[in-house]
Formats: structure tokens, C-alpha cells, sequence
């Protein structure tokens, strides 16, 4: 087990060495568009709801942002970025005559997209309370915790749609069909009770929304502790459904 | 040090691999011949645990592949017959994170990937980008990286394809030398010269089975005997009655006739001039073994 989390940060750092190479281009996209959207929907839209839950509407919508940044960094990361490094590169044809092998791979992968959601939030999150959206900025490392464990299950959400896809443009479909309709009924944009039963019982099967609980508690600074218990474990069980299936399913196309 | 028997790998209804029974022992270097498809780099995925067998046995350091793959990989170097090479990393990147995967010590990476890469004469691409190499310079960066670990196996999945001939005996010269030091080796190649000149042993594999295995040299006796004339086919009617009438073998193939004969005298006396005469060898082996149709090719 040790070797094999060793293993797998060397596969991570692969990743940032190829990361880094081009970090602004990287990294400009993840902050951007947060950015945008607080800029249209917050000041535009914001300019017509004055009370959403009991506070303006930028303030509603800043948590959720930066849980799309997670959601978003993850699952491109594991679907398209690992489908070009699987199919087209060829990285783990050769990776896996090493002691590497598709566990190595797979965890590797997770623990990239897991650092990566949590540092991309944790930076659009400093922005954000830049604009002075969080009641308390110290609390600013939570939301890398949170970043991460929402990473993790969107992460091998991405990774099961690339062992299922047959081509590189079917996600595509994953995005408009799972990713998108997730995206706008997860709570990030307007409160989450104000769906119908069924729609929100299958969201809750999803980490999205119980991100943005998360984010939201501590943006908010509300229950902080009661609600990590309850969605951040809920969260922590997903993953691990979710990276289970992944691995099978990765499994099958490394190994024939 | 690898060992199958009755080896079976199954690709849904497709048998590539069928019944393949064959032992490598250690310190020789031993050729894997046989037309495309027939199952050499499947095998070969098999030894290190990237291809699981559907039936039969195999072990590599007496070790199970399917079962102990980390600890067989440990101790072998592959090059696959796909470069495999991240091209989103340079020349030096690439060998040194490689080094990583395989736990040589950090403070001794960047000695090793520099010696290997000097001696294969890459030095000055250290920081070149990956698609700024040629075909052949990706090929020897392969074998660069597949010496990295100082291997006790080392597998060749076709080494020296798109490699210029300067190269070629620089890497037959590498690969002997590994030999001599102990080193087991496994190579496939679809150049015949160059297992005559690198194999102790060979087999010969046809749509997934051994069709023939032995030294170059006895499976040349045992297989095709004596020696060819290469002929074009002006004289195509004259030499095949020539051939039933003196007992030669009598081959015609898109590229030209072949006749052979016990003794190059007898190929001389007929007085048809030939394009070339030369001892048989491993080349007319494959081709009587294998036949010279594209058949194979399911
Ligand atoms: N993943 C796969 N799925 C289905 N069929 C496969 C797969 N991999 C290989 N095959 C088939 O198995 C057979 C053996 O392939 P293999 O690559 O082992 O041949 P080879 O002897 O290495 O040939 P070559 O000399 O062309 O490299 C081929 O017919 C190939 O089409
Ligand atoms: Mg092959």
C-alpha cells in the first residue's frame, strides 16, 4: 500500500511537470470564469434579486463558484486530458511496464485532480473574498478541503466516461446530459429547495451538491462542523463508489 | 527464467495466443520470430501482467505475472514496439520521471540517464522536445529507457525497426555486450539477420503457436538445408524442370524464384545466371514455416 501511494505521487508529479510548463494558460480559464459570471450574474442579475435566502445575490452565488471551479478542473482533467494522455499519447502503454500498474494509475489520477480541485478553489476563493463575499477569510483553507473532496468523485466521475466512451467527442454527450444539468441544479445558482422532490433526490446521488452545502457553511459561516459531519462524509462515500467503479472500469482498458 | 506452457490469451471470439509452450533460461538471448499477428507482442504483455492470459501457465522469475506483476517489473526492461514516449515532457524529463517509476535512487537519476544517453549518442537532444526527434533517435531513446533500471531481463519488441544500419550494429553491439554480462534477453524482430546474429535460441511463431524452435544454425539444417539461388522469372520454365529433374527445391514468390540446393556447385553448374547465390538461411526458414501469403492475417 505504501509503494503503491509512492507510485502514484510520481504519477502526479508527471502531471505537474506537464502542468507547469504551461501554468497561465493552465491556470487564467479556472479563474476567468468565476470571475465572469460573478460579474454578470452577481452585478447583473444581483441588481434584480436583492434577497436570495436573506442576503444579496452575489453573496448566494460566490460559494457555488468555486465548486463549479472544482467540479469543472476535475472532470476536464480526467476525462478529455486523460483520454489524450490514455489514447492518443500513450502515456501508460509505457508507464505500465514499470512497477506501475492500472491501481497506480488510477489513484495517481485521483490524487492529481484532488490537489488540483483544492488549489483551484482555494484561488478562486481568494478572489472572491477579495470582493468581500466571505463573512470570515480565515476560514479560506476549508475550501481547499472541500475542493478536494469534491474533486475526488467528479474526478472519477471523468475517469468512468473515459473508459466508456468510445470516441474523444461523446463527452460531449457526459457533459450535456450529466455535467451541465448538475451544474444548474446543484444550488449553485438559486436555492436548492425550491426543486421538485424527484429532481433533488437525484442531484443528492451527486458530490456536487453537497459541495456547495459545504461551501456555502463556510462562506456563510454557518454549522460549519454539523455540515462537514453529514455532506462531507457523504462526499467521502461517493468518491469511493465512484473511484471504485472507475478503477474497474480504467482497468479494463490498460489491461487486455 | 520465463516460462509458458499451453499458454492461451483470447481477444473475445480471436485466439492470438494458442497453446504457446516455450522456456527462456537465463542468460541467453532468445529470438521470438513470427509474421504479424502472430501473437509475439501479445505474449510479450503477457510476462509483465498488461495482458491476462486466458488460460495456461506462465512464470517469470518463477513468479505468477498475474499475480506478483510489480515485483517481475522490478527487475525487467521493456521496449515496446509503440515508442510509448510522453510527448509532453523533453528528452531528459521524460527519462529522468521514468527513473522515477522504476525507483532508481534520486540522487543518482540524472548520472544514469546521462551515461545511457551519451552512449546511445543523444546527449545533445537531452532537452529537446519529443516530436523534434526522429523516428530512429526515438527508437534508441526507448532502448535508453528501457536500460534504465540495469534490467536482468531485458524484452525487445522489435528494437531496431527505422534504425539506419550505423545504429543498428550500435545497438546489436549494446545488446551482445548485456549478454556477456548476463543479462537475459527477449527479442522479437522481423529482420532474420539480426537474430542470426543476436539469438542463442529461437522459435519461430505462427498464428499463436511455436512452429519451430533451436539454434539459428539447426533450425537452417533442419529446415532448409544448403543453399538459394534468387532468380527473376525470364527463366522461370527452364529452371523448374531443372529443379524436378535434379531433386532442387523450387520456390516462386511475387519477388522472384528461389532454387535450393545441397551445394552452391550444383546451383553454379546449371549455368542460368542468378541474381544472387548465397547460403540458406533463417529468411528462407521463416518463409517455408510461416508460408508467404498474407493468410496469416486474420
Ligand atoms: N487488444 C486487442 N484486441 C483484439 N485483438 C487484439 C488485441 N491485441 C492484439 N490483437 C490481435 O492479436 C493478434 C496478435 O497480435 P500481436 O500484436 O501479438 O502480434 P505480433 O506478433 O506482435 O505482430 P507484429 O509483428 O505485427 O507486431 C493480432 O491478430 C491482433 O489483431
Ligand atoms: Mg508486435
Amino acid at each position: 500500500m505504501r509503494e503503491t501511494l509512492a507510485l502514484s505521487t510520481h504519477i502526479v508529479r508527471r502531471n505537474w511537470t506537464v502542468y507547469k510548463k504551461d501554468l497561465i494558460a493552465n491556470i487564467s480559464p479556472t479563474v476567468a470564469d468565476p470571475a465572469l459570471i460573478m460579474v454578470s450574474l452577481g452585478f447583473g442579475l444581483g441588481g434584480y434579486l436583492t434577497n436570495v435566502e436573506g442576503m444579496s445575490y452575489m453573496h448566494y452565488l460566490a460559494p457555488g463558484l468555486t465548486i463549479a471551479t472544482s467540479l469543472f478542473t476535475s472532470f476536464f482533467e480526467s476525462s478529455y486530458g486523460f483520454f489524450v494522455r490514455m489514447t492518443y499519447e500513450n502515456v501508460f502503454k509505457a508507464m505500465l511496464t514499470t512497477p506501475i500498474g492500472a491501481r497506480e494509475v488510477v489513484l495517481g489520477e485521483m490524487l492529481w485532480v484532488g490537489l488540483k480541485g483544492a488549489v483551484m478553489s482555494i484561488g478562486v476563493t481568494i478572489v472572491l473574498a477579495i470582493f468581500g463575499m466571505m463573512i470570515n477569510p480565515w476560514l479560506i483553507p476549508l475550501l481547499g478541503i472541500v475542493g478536494f473532496l469534491v474533486a475526488l468523485p467528479c474526478g472519477a466521475m471523468g475517469l468512468l466516461s473515459t473508459a466508456l466512451v468510445r470516441n474523444i467527442n461523446q463527452f460531449q454527450t457526459v457533459y450535456s446530459f450529466l455535467i451541465a444539468p448538475l451544474y444548474f441544479l446543484s444550488g449553485i445558482f438559486f436555492p436548492i429547495s425550491e426543486m421538485s422532490a424527484p429532481v433533488k433526490f437525484i442531484a443528492d446521488c451527486f458530490p456536487l451538491i453537497h459541495g456547495v452545502r459545504l461551501a456555502q457553511s463556510v462562506f456563510w459561516n454557518r454549522d460549519i462542523a454539523s455540515t462537514f459531519l453529514v455532506h462531507g462524509g457523504i462526499l467521502v462515500v461517493q468518491s469511493l463508489v465512484f473511484c471504485g467503479f472507475a478503477y474497474r472500469q480504467i482497468r479494463k482498458k490498460l489491461v487486455q | 527464467m520465463i516460462k509458458a506452457r499451453a499458454l492461451k490469451k483470447n481477444f473475445g471470439e480471436f485466439c492470438a495466443v494458442n497453446d504457446l509452450t516455450l522456456e527462456i533460461r537465463q542468460g541467453e538471448c532468445f529470438g521470438l520470430l513470427g509474421p504479424n499477428g502472430a501473437g509475439k507482442s501479445t505474449f510479450i504483455g503477457m510476462t509483465y501482467g498488461s495482458v491476462e492470459r486466458t488460460a495456461g501457465e506462465l512464470s517469470v522469475f518463477g513468479l505468477d505475472p498475474a499475480t506478483h506483476a510489480r515485483v517481475i517489473k522490478k527487475r525487467m526492461g521493456v521496449v515496446t514496439q509503440e515508442n510509448a514516449l510522453d510527448e509532453s515532457l523533453t528528452v531528459f524529463e521524460n527519462m529522468l520521471i521514468y527513473c522515477a517509476f522504476i525507483g532508481v535512487p534520486s540522487q543518482e537519476r540524472h548520472k544514469r540517464v546521462t551515461d545511457l544517453l551519451e552512449y546511445m549518442n543523444l546527449a545533445h537532444k537531452k532537452d529537446d522536445r519529443i516530436l523534434a526527434l526522429s523516428g530512429g533517435m526515438k527508437r534508441r531513446l526507448v532502448f535508453v529507457r528501457a536500460l534504465l533500471g540495469n534490467p536482468e531481463l531485458l524484452i525487445l519488441d522489435e528494437p531496431t525497426t527505422g534504425l539506419d544500419p550505423a545504429v543498428r550494429h550500435l545497438l546489436w553491439g549494446k545488446v551482445k555486450e548485456l549478454r556477456q554480462e548476463g543479462t537475459t534477453i527477449l527479442l522479437t524482430t522481423h529482420y532474420m539477420h539480426e537474430a542470426e546474429v543476436l539469438c542463442d535460441r529461437l522459435v519461430i511463431m505462427n498464428k499463436g503457436k511455436v512452429a519451430a524452435e533451436g539454434s539459428p544454425a539447426k533450425l537452417i539444417t533442419e529446415h532448409t538445408p544448403g543453399h538459394v539461388g534468387i532468380y527473376n522469372f525470364d527463366s522461370r520454365e527452364e529452371l523448374k524442370s531443372l529443379a524436378e529433374k535434379k531433386d532442387f527445391i523450387f520456390l516462386e514468390d511475387s519477388s522472384g524464384i528461389y532454387l535450393r540446393a545441397s551445394r552452391m556447385e550444383d546451383l553454379l553448374s546449371t549455368g542460368i545466371p542468378a541474381l544472387q547465390l548465397r547460403p540458406a538461411n533463417l529468411e528462407d526458414v521463416f518463409l517455408k514455416l510461416t508460408g508467404t501469403e498474407l493468410a496469416t492475417d486474420a
